[in-house]
């Protein structure tokens, strides 16, 4: 078992690190609309864009803070640096990334997994992405896997035809102050018929006290087509808050299949508030699968809009909340068109003080008949110094929805640590292997290397709480 | 040929309240009262003025008082006329008999039974003017009424009718109080305050019913307002079984509030059917204070043309091994919308909590409307059950196939399954012929939608 500990100890260790990183270029703290037009400038970006940041400036500063979760007014946007690049061009290759962030992503482990099984790599390093590697047969089938940046550049018609369709700047008041600032992020763009046979994988990371990162993606997957991204966040540990507002926003033509897999694990100072969505058009099926660990306060609801016939939804969220931190998530799935179909299981667990809340919205819109939909929501509090809420919004509209909605709320079974401890197990152990349990439905749907560190993910929380 | 059209109303908010009472009014009523009483109710008038029609934020997206056009209503302002019949005795059956035509009281009578155990049964002017000091203490109490609730503090406010019954302790009714109130004259306001108050081992069953008055407004009339409150103390090992048969005319906007403080080992159980109406916005708060008191409630809605209601639960665990069962069950017909919302809460002190909400609907048009948000804010894993479940669906297939088989006609086949999933507010009626008014009231509704929705020939 002490093994075990190391190991766990270990890769604590290997995620609480900040490097000193000299910034080539880097806006003034505070958010005006000169930084809106430095940023754009810096990226000489089109003019449609910077129209866009603008507008979206003005609605940042008309949009109230959301009053409905609490804790947001503690965000200082006056302390945030909106932009930063580290480096001055976009890597195409291993060689050519600088050897200060190279010594990061080794710590991440990122040319280990490349050797083994990654179809490409996009990785965030603050507000830009410098470095990305797209592999051969990858470009040779015409998908494309880069940069958010990069994207506008070489796909200027997609991005544009695209962004913002999905998740409006007016959508809420981080939409809008992302789409105002935004730097980095992923652009997919799979050809129609084309199945992606990797997944896709993109390293996020926030280096830099009061580093805000409004990361943005547009994953656009034309008709029949099929591709897995994978996002995985880790992030050094400081005093002071720092903000991550990212939007995500997932276009799936008719026949596409897109599955979405997110393993959040921020530092406990980060307000994570981020909006994703999709559109899912005919024969359709998207998949939101995402893990929150981390953050001191996070804020999201993947959103699956279900817009052409016999299009399915299916959403899987699953949270954690230790000491001080507050997992507001849950789903939306919004059923736009008939025969549609969803699925979202919610599963989250409370310790230490921490709140976990789920918060859903099933809405089947009239003239979405013959709809069936399934809501299933499971907590489980660890001590009776936690709380856990469920806020689940059911909405219908047509005469012939199938709908059902159930949600449980416990703690762990004394009998069943009783009899783990009986075949030789601590009470620790016991608990953390519970805990994994009901946690499994979203655990078997990663593929294997994430598994095994979702788990050691959820160990950590588990002996930080008893251990 | 172009048809005249109406002049178009203007827009309002769907949260925008037309309907104003008068701080005049309140104070012109200060001379004939005592003084706590006008206290009370500057206190109310005070937050009425100044809180939101919806202060909980997680509903605030789920108000819509548009279809109530209350801006020429005015509340009754002369006081009640005693009734004649004040020492008829109750109906046979009945423990304790209050009945209100509009602004008039018609009867208030108790069973030569009830009379001897010391039951009271009064208006509420009438019990200030006998017992002043448990008058005070009813009416002032501020656990009685929400007091971030608008409307229920606009009704503590402005009240002009009210019916007290008390149950002294030990005292056991075996059979069931009645209060009745008939109404929606239109132009008029009728707010009014129920105070059930038990005594320590006390049990009783009450039957509420809300009708038509002769004079009703029916639809394109002028509405009429009616405010009820339902305020509930429970003393220890107290028991309390409420019936509601809310049968109002279509003319009649309708503001209820329900709360219950639940004593120690004390047991409520509601049985709610909510029919009528043009616009109904209802509030339960249920409060379990003492160790191992429970709540049941069982709430129907049967709406039919574009009625609107808009149902909240609140239920809050206090004590120690408490238990809260609740469910609400809604059947649409035509453009009815139904807004369910429930929310449970277990405080840190609620150890051994049972606690189920159950929220289920049944769309029988495509223009209805189901929307059920049935929460939970738990503090106290250490629960017996802590749980929910929702579902909307339409009539299950294989039940009418099922029924067909054995020879029934589809039509029919429908009405019985419909009114099969309201059954369990029926069959929680305490009094017989209350029971069978209900459901010959659900059988008759479902004709009407039925008729109506049948193509002309």
């Amino acid at each position: 078992m002490t093994a075990t500990r190391d190991l766990v100890a270990d890769r604590r260790e290997q995620f609480a690190f900040h490097d000193d990183i000299v910034y080539l270029a880097e806006t003034k703290r505070g958010l005006s609309r000169d930084t809106v037009e430095e940023i754009s400038r810096f990226k000489a970006e089109p003019d449609w864009m910077l129209q866009s940041r603008l507008r979206a400036y003005d609605h940042f500063l008309k949009r109230p803070m959301p009053t409905w979760t609490d804790g947001l007014d503690k965000i200082d946007f006056d302390r945030i640096v909106y932009y930063r690049k580290p480096s001055e061009r976009e890597e195409k290759s291993w060689d050519d990334v600088p050897e200060q962030i190279k010594a990061t992503f080794e710590r991440l482990g990122i040319p280990e997994a490349e050797r083994k099984f990654l179809a490409g790599v996009g990785a965030q390093y603050d507000s830009e992405v410098v470095y990305h590697s797209v592999r051969e047969e990858l470009q040779k089938i015409g998908v494309v896997f880069m940069g958010m940046d990069q994207g506008l550049k070489e796909h200027e018609d997609i991005v544009r035809k695209h962004f913002g369709t999905v998740v409006p700047a007016e959508d809420n008041k981080f939409s809008a102050l992302n789409t105002a600032v935004w730097s980095g992020g992923s652009f997919v763009y799979v050809p129609k018929g084309v199945e992606v046979p990797l997944p896709l994988q993109a390293y996020f990371r926030i280096n830099g006290e009061n580093t805000g990162q409004f990361e943005r993606t547009l994953i656009v997957v034309e008709e029949g087509a099929k591709v897995h991204y994978i996002e995985g966040c880790t992030a050094p540990i400081y005093a002071t808050d720092s903000l991550h507002a990212a939007v995500v926003e997932v276009v799936a033509l008719p026949g596409s299949k897109v599955r979405y897999t997110t393993i959040q694990n921020w530092s406990n100072d980060v307000y994570n508030l981020v909006t994703k969505r999709a559109h899912a058009y005919e024969n359709s099926t998207v998949e939101w699968i995402d893990a929150n660990t981390g953050s001191r306060k996070t804020v999201k609801f993947p959103s699956i809009y279900l817009r052409g016939e016999n299009a399915t939804a299916d959403i899987i969220s699953v949270a954690v909340a230790g000491k001080g931190q507050h997992q507001d998530t849950g789903a939306k799935a919004i059923h736009l068109a008939p025969n549609t179909k969803s699925r979202i299981v919610s599963k989250s667990v409370s310790k230490d003080g921490g709140r976990a809340t789920y918060r859903g919205h099933l809405k089947v819109s009239p003239g979405a008949t013959n709809v069936v939909a399934s809501v299933r929501c499971d907590a489980l509090m660890l001590d009776d110094h936690s709380r856990s809420d469920t806020y689940p919004y059911i909405d219908i509209q047509e005469d012939d929805t199938t709908m059902t909605h159930e949600a449980t709320v416990g703690k762990i079974s004394a009998d069943q640590v009783f009899y783990l401890m009986s075949r030789g197990l601590t009470e620790n152990e016991a608990q953390n292997l519970i805990v994994q349990g009901f946690l499994e439905v979203f655990t078997k749907e990663l593929p294997m290397e994430y598994a095994i560190e979702f788990n050691r993910l959820v160990k950590l929380e588990m002996e930080g709480s008893l251990g | 040929m172009t048809l005249a059209r109406a002049p178009r109303a203007p827009r309002r908010a769907p949260t925008d309240l037309t309907f104003f009472l008068d701080e005049a009014q309140v104070e012109s009523r200060a001379a004939a009262e005592p003084d706590w009483l006008t206290a009370d109710r500057r206190a109310a008038f005070a937050r009425y003025a100044a809180l939101p029609i919806e202060t909980n934020q997680l509903y605030t997206t789920y108000v819509d008082l548009r279809t109530a056009d209350l801006a020429d209503v005015r509340p009754w302002d002369e006081p009640a006329a005693t009734p004649q019949s004040r020492e008829a005795p109750a109906p046979a059956g009945v423990a304790a008999f209050a009945s209100f035509t509009e602004s008039t009281i018609d009867a208030l009578a108790l069973s030569a039974e009830a009379r001897s155990a010391g039951v009271v049964l009064d208006s509420v002017d009438g019990l200030i003017g006998r017992d002043a000091r448990l008058a005070r203490r009813l009416l002032a109490d501020d656990r009685s009424l929400p007091l971030n609730d608008k409307l229920a503090q606009m009704t503590r406010a402005g009240w002009n009718r009210g019916v007290v019954v008390r149950v002294p302790a030990g005292v056991r009714l075996a059979e069931p109080i009645v209060i009745r109130w008939a109404v929606g004259q239109g132009g008029r306001a009728l707010l009014t305050r129920t105070i059930l108050d038990l005594g320590e081992g006390a049990a009783a069953s009450l039957v509420e019913e809300l009708e038509a008055s002769p004079g009703a407004a029916g639809r394109g009339e002028p509405q009429a307002l009616f405010t009820g409150s339902l305020e509930v103390h429970l003393a220890r090992g107290a028991d309390l079984r409420v019936a509601s048969i809310q049968d109002l005319p279509e003319g009649t906007v309708a503001f209820q509030h329900r709360q219950a403080e639940i004593g120690e080992g004390a047991s409520l159980h509601w049985a709610l059917a909510q029919l009528g109406a043009r616009l109904v916005r209802s509030r339960v708060d249920n409060r379990l204070v003492g160790d191992r008191s429970s709540v049941e409630q069982v709430e129907i809605v049967f709406g039919a043309e574009d009625q609107l209601f808009d149902l909240t639960s609140y239920t809050r665990h206090s004590g120690r091994d408490t238990t809260g069962i609740l469910l609400s069950k809604a059947a649409l017909m035509d453009a009815t919308r139904s807004y369910m919302k429930g929310l449970i809460v277990i405080e840190p002190t609620a150890v051994g909590t049972d606690s189920f909400l159950g929220e289920f609907g049944m769309n029988l048009s495509k223009k209805a409307r189901a929307v059920a948000i049935p929460s939970l804010e738990i503090d106290q894993p250490d629960c017996r059950r802590a749980a929910h479940s929702s579902s909307v669906g339409p009539i299950d297939e294989s039940q009418l196939f099922y029924l067909e088989t054995r020879g029934i006609l589809p039509e029919e086949a429908r009405k019985m399954i419909v009114l099969g999933f309201l059954e369990p507010v029926v069959a929680r009626v305490p009094l017989a012929s209350a029971q069978d008014r209900l459901r010959e009231l659900l059988a008759a509704k479902w004709d009407e939608g039925a008729a109506a929705a049948q193509p002309a020939a």
